[in-house]
């Protein structure tokens, strides 16, 4: 029994030292026919490092710039999201794990939590943030003001108090932030999954987000997994549809074939030459499954045709199928293709083939949420959250058959107001101008047979600052989405592996249990803006105002109005040349005989004006202002 | 307005008129004279305006003035000129051992004047340059001599003419007797026999001279030049210290950062055991440094990163040639991090500087075999080949520091031998980096306070734009006011003129 033991945990400890002995990286791509004749494509990049304590801070493949971000902040986990579009909930689906946890909001999201004392927890933030903008070429060091992040206890994950929360909706996402993202990379985008990246097909998809989530355990005081970094890249594109067979061309029911060709312009040259494992999978939903299956009759291991571009058929590598599906019937199938044995001269080209017609609909999430603005003016607003239950929630709460998850259990972050006693847990820190936003927390829950639900929470448009208006004031404020999760819905998808030896991180990573998370869209507030030029035009006349009055008070009393009068009159009598020659060109003007002024021409202001003297007087004066403006200046 | 002008229109006439009335004389010309004083009101109206202008205008100045922090702006200045015009001189101390001079009876009575001797010779090397280089001993040292009889030191021992033959052995048996002291130590070592002189400087603060001692003058140069040129100065070459770059951050770090770049991981990956690199060939150098830079060292293996520069062969040199402009782009930037800015300084403000330590092109002859292989070639650096690498390495990070690693000096007096030690850098180097960096660094906070100093009291009047409407308003008005004394003036004058010509006149007419 003593020898067994003995064995035993040499096992084990051979075990762990496996695991934690080497750097590794994968490379993962998944493609998922999407019911709105879109195709999601789903990079996944995992890089792991053994803990600093076995293997020392030297790297061969681990990006050098991560770990010493780690290091330096203390980081335990942190995850970092440039989503540009609005993930379609609806048709995209919202409860399988590739969605929960790749749907982003819009713009920059990012969270992070340290393994500092609480004191310190800020600074650290602050000091990511500005480390993360260099690093990626992005404006996240906005989120440093303290008006911008928050601080969520027990809403957005359990894990509180060193947790950091903020994101930045305006922030457009492009090339420059996918490079430095790609630089994290070993082979970037030279070699392997990530060559397919075409920047004009990603950037015209219509969804795409680009995420780094990285965990360690560093500091803790037994570290086994050290640092692992996972990087995806979501994008969903409309495929041109590809020839297809001749008897559905026409119709316009049948999905739009596609090849990794035709969705990127570009195919694969065999995979990263440090990647440990390169597979492209084919997710096809349990709904496809069982309506292809229902439309086709037709028996198993037939339905979705996937099948190799000419001239190279191969069939998937491997097929998994789903276990433990909630749908009745139906379950998701992964087919997966290694690309190990390709290269540039044998490329890698998968084409997807509809043969039939077929419809479906994704896994939604169990609530539809929408958020929107209420009220006119400029004083007071109103933000509603309306809640909606889907066909979803309903088949999912029978499935279950279980009275305590009967009820919707919610979590609400962001602005939102009370509902009576389906509240069951709330916090709220109300903003504070200059210093910190508002955060409402709130658990809700939702009985069984509820339809919908909406929340409604009124605010007052405040009146800031000249100096704290952004840029393009006008356009208006951005309040960031509100985060829902489902505590007491976990998703998952368990494949049952036919071949256990090929471990991927991407289906492992959907086997785990997860929350459901969801956002709501980003609201636009107008607030009321100042005419911004009006101080200065109110110090311009008042200033002018003043220097008019003192000039003229000071001039009517060093005025000698009767001396002036005499030599106007004196002046008359010697008419100017100039005088006459005016009146002479105004009577032939008129045509009317000139005749000689016999009256002295009653005011004589004009040719008065300008006189010499007087051009001489303003030049000599914008001189003397230009010479002031110019030295003092 | 129009009452104050109506009440105003009958003032000045009655005068006139009056005094026309009064005298019709047929002199009396109206133009040029005026048989009344001229008024005082008007011009004392505008001289008060223009006075209580005038004393406003501090207040209106200050008004529109920014915030100054109170800084000692003269002291800075002084401090920083200071600084400029002297730089910080170190305190030295030179010994020199005289063994085996009881063979040359000639010398012997001399010795006495020997120390004066070298300290002239020493002040003649020194002021060769112009401006005493930062960090020197420049005319703030001590010399002395003492000769080896035998009792005192016993330097000699039983095999000492050997040992004196082999550098190495004799650097160590130096240290045993000298000492690793702060002064620095020649030993001139008589032999009465072979031509010329040998200088050796060893691995710590101790040199030597072997050979025949016969003139005086030339033992006192070489041992003055030894001192001055090498000791003091770091053995480096005239001129290229002045305004010495030192790649040392103001916090005092160091971020030593290697990168291995493979070009094409398809083809071949190369890999290295940077932890053995760090442990046994970077750790004893980085100890040595630890006096002058906190150094860390960090390392990444790259992939997919071809020189973007080509080299081309030489004939002369055997070998493959770049040229220094590629360095800067011999790597294209857009496929690596090269900074090293998070481990650096983090959000520190300080500025940082990146410079290129060096590039070794590395080329495998088995990297062609393997060029049309499927599975790409997976070899880690031998220890071998890794030394080799770090060797020159070594070189480029003692260029860094200015120092040459060829291994002699040579001077004015002769060659002198440097022993280089397996550190990197010897300990005389060390000191001689030390001096350097902390003149260098009384000299950059000079420059940078005086610089600040200069900054803030350049700063412009009106930065606030709340301010700006005060110039509109302060300038027509200060014109207006301005114009309106000068035209008051003037015609005071005039109208007084105008008065003493009547004056006159009416003299005449009187008399």
């Amino acid at each position: 029994m003593a020898r067994c033991l003995f064995i035993l945990i040499i096992i084990l400890l051979l075990f762990t030292l496996h695991v934690s002995s080497e750097e590794e990286f994968t490379e993962e791509l998944l493609f998922r026919p999407l019911p709105d004749r879109k195709v999601l494509s789903h990079f996944h990049f995992e890089s792991k490092v053994p803990p600093t304590t076995v293997y020392g801070h030297h790297h061969r493949l681990f990006p050098k710039a991560i770990y010493q971000l780690v290091h330096k902040y203390r980081i335990k986990e942190m995850e970092l999201s440039f989503t540009q579009g609005r993930w379609n909930y609806d048709s995209w689906g919202g409860f399988d794990p590739i969605s929960s946890s790749n749907a982003k909001p819009p713009g920059v999201e990012l969270w992070a939590v340290f393994d500092v004392p609480p004191d310190q927890v800020d600074t650290s933030w602050k000091n990511l943030t500005h480390t993360l903008s260099g690093l990626f070429c992005a404006s996240i060091n906005f989120l440093e003001s303290s008006t911008t992040y928050s601080a969520p206890d027990w809403s957005f994950r359990s894990l509180s108090g060193n947790l950091r929360y903020g994101s930045l909706p305006r922030e457009a996402v492009c090339t420059e932030n996918l490079t430095p993202w790609l630089k994290l990379l070993p082979c970037r985008d030279k070699s392997g999954l990530s060559s397919l990246m075409n920047r004009p097909s990603i950037y015209s998809g219509f969804y795409h987000s680009q995420r780094l989530h990285l965990t360690s355990d560093e500091f803790d005081p037994v570290a086994l997994h050290g640092i692992v970094l996972e990087q995806t890249l979501t994008i969903v594109i409309q495929p041109d549809a590809l020839e297809t067979h001749a008897a559905f061309s026409s119709s316009r029911k049948l999905q739009p074939s596609w090849s990794m060709s035709s969705l990127f312009g570009k195919t694969v040259d065999g995979k990263c030459a440090l990647a440990k494992s390169s597979n492209v999978y084919v997710q096809l939903e349990g709904g496809l499954v069982y309506n292809m299956k229902d439309t086709w009759n037709n028996i198993e291991g037939n339905d979705g045709e996937i099948v190799q571009e000419v001239p190279y058929e191969v069939s998937p590598d491997r097929m998994m199928k789903e276990i433990n599906s909630f749908h009745k019937d139906g379950y998701s199938i992964l087919y997966g293709f290694s690309i190990n044995n390709y290269h540039s001269s044998k490329p890698f080209d998968l084409g997807f083939w509809w043969k039939l017609p077929v419809t479906w609909s994704c896994v939604k999430a169990p609530l539809r949420v929408s958020r929107f603005l209420m009220g006119s003016g400029n004083e007071k607003g109103a933000i509603a959250l309306s809640l909606q239950s889907t066909e979803w929630s309903q088949s999912l709460l029978k499935a279950d058959n279980n009275i305590e998850k009967c009820n919707l259990r919610m979590y609400v972050d962001g602005i939102s107001q009370s509902l009576g006693d389906i509240i069951e847990k709330m916090s709220v820190s109300p903003s504070e101008d200059k210093v910190s936003p508002g955060v409402m927390e709130m658990v809700l829950r939702l009985p069984c047979d509820m339809k919908s639900a909406s929340l409604t929470l009124e605010f007052d448009k405040g009146f800031l600052h000249i100096d704290e208006y952004p840029p393009d004031a006008n356009q208006g404020f951005d309040i960031p989405s509100a985060i829902i999760s489902y505590p007491d819905f976990q998703t998952r998808l368990q494949y049952k592996l036919d071949n256990a030896s090929i471990k991927s991180p991407m289906v492992s990573k959907m086997q785990e249990r997860r929350t459901i998370l969801s956002y709501t869209e980003v609201l636009l507030v107008p607030l009321t803006t100042p005419d911004f030029s009006m101080p200065y035009n109110v110090i311009t006349i008042t200033c002018t105002v003043f220097a008019l009055y003192f000039g003229s008070l000071l001039n009517a009393l060093r005025r000698r109005v009767g001396e002036e009068e005499r030599l106007l009159k004196s002046k008359d009598k010697s008419t100017g040349k100039l005088q006459l020659l005016l009146s002479k060109m105004f009577a032939k003007l008129r045509g009317k005989p000139w005749e000689p002024p016999s009256t002295p021409p009653p005011p004589s202001s004009s040719s008065k004006f300008i006189s010499s003297k007087v051009i001489l007087k303003i030049i000599l004066i914008a001189a003397i202002a230009f010479g002031w403006q110019y030295y003092d200046g | 307005m129009a009452e104050i002008s109506e009440t105003m229109e009958t003032e000045p006439s009655p005068p006139e008129q009056t005094a026309n009335q009064h005298s019709p004389s047929t002199t009396f010309d109206d133009k040029i004279m005026r048989k009344t004083k001229p008024g005082l009101k008007r011009l004392t109206l505008t001289l008060t305006v223009f006075f209580s202008f005038l004393l406003g205008l501090p207040f209106l100045l200050k008004s529109i003035e920014i915030y100054r922090s109170p800084l000692p702006f003269r002291d800075i200045d002084l401090l920083s000129h200071t600084i400029d015009s002297n730089p910080f001189v170190f305190p030295c101390k030179f010994h020199v051992v005289f063994v085996n001079l009881e063979n040359s009876d000639a010398i012997k009575p001399r010795v006495e004047n020997l120390g004066f001797l070298i300290t002239s010779y020493m002040s003649r090397f020194t002021h060769n340059n112009n401006i005493p280089y930062c960090g020197t001993c420049d005319g703030n040292y001590s010399v002395s001599v003492s000769v080896d009889t035998g009792d005192d030191l016993a330097l000699r021992e039983s095999g000492f003419d050997r040992m004196a033959e082999n550098d190495e052995v004799f650097d160590e048996y130096l240290v045993t007797k000298v000492g690793r002291g702060w002064g620095y130590t020649v030993v001139v070592v008589n032999k009465g026999e072979g031509e010329g002189l040998r200088a050796v400087v060893g691995k710590y603060r101790h040199g030597w001279v072997v050979g025949r001692v016969g003139e005086m003058n030339v033992v006192a140069e070489r041992v003055a030049e030894m001192f001055v040129k090498v000791f003091v100065s770091g053995g480096k070459e005239e001129g290229s210290g002045e305004g010495e770059f030192m790649p040392v951050g103001a916090d005092g770090k160091i971020v030593v950062s290697f990168s291995l770049l493979n070009a094409d991981p398809r083809d071949w990956v190369y890999d290295w055991d940077f932890k053995e690199v760090d442990e046994k060939l970077l750790a004893p150098t980085l100890e040595a440094l630890a006096p002058i830079a906190n150094i860390s060292v960090e390392s990444q293996v790259l992939y997919h990163t071809p020189k973007s520069s080509y080299s081309y062969w030489d004939d002369e040199q055997e070998s493959h040639i770049f040229s220094t402009k590629d360095l800067p782009f011999f790597v294209n930037s857009n496929e690596w991090h090269l900074d090293t800015s998070i481990a650096a300084g983090g959000r520190s403000k300080i500025l940082q500087f990146v410079t290129w330590g060096g590039v070794v092109v590395f080329n495998p002859p088995n990297c062609l075999e393997n060029a049309n292989s499927m599975k790409p070639l997976r070899r880690k650096l031998s220890s071998q080949e890794l030394n080799q690498i770090f060797e020159v390495f070594m070189g480029q990070l003692r260029q860094l520091f200015g120092l040459k690693s060829t291994g002699f000096y040579k001077g004015a007096s002769g060659t002198f031998v440097l022993l280089s030690s397996e550190r990197g850098f010897t300990e005389w180097e060390l000191d001689a980096l030390a001096r350097q960096h902390a003149c260098y660094n009384l000299q950059q906070c000079g420059t940078t306070l005086g610089s600040l100093s200069r900054l803030v009291q350049s700063l412009p009047r009106m930065i606030i734009k709340d301010e700006i409407g005060k110039q509109p308003f302060f300038l027509p008005l200060s014109l207006h006011v301005i114009l309106a004394v000068v035209r008051e003036m003037k015609r005071y004058k005039q109208e007084s003129r105008k008065y003493v010509a009547w004056e006159a006149i009416r003299k005449q007419h009187s008399d």
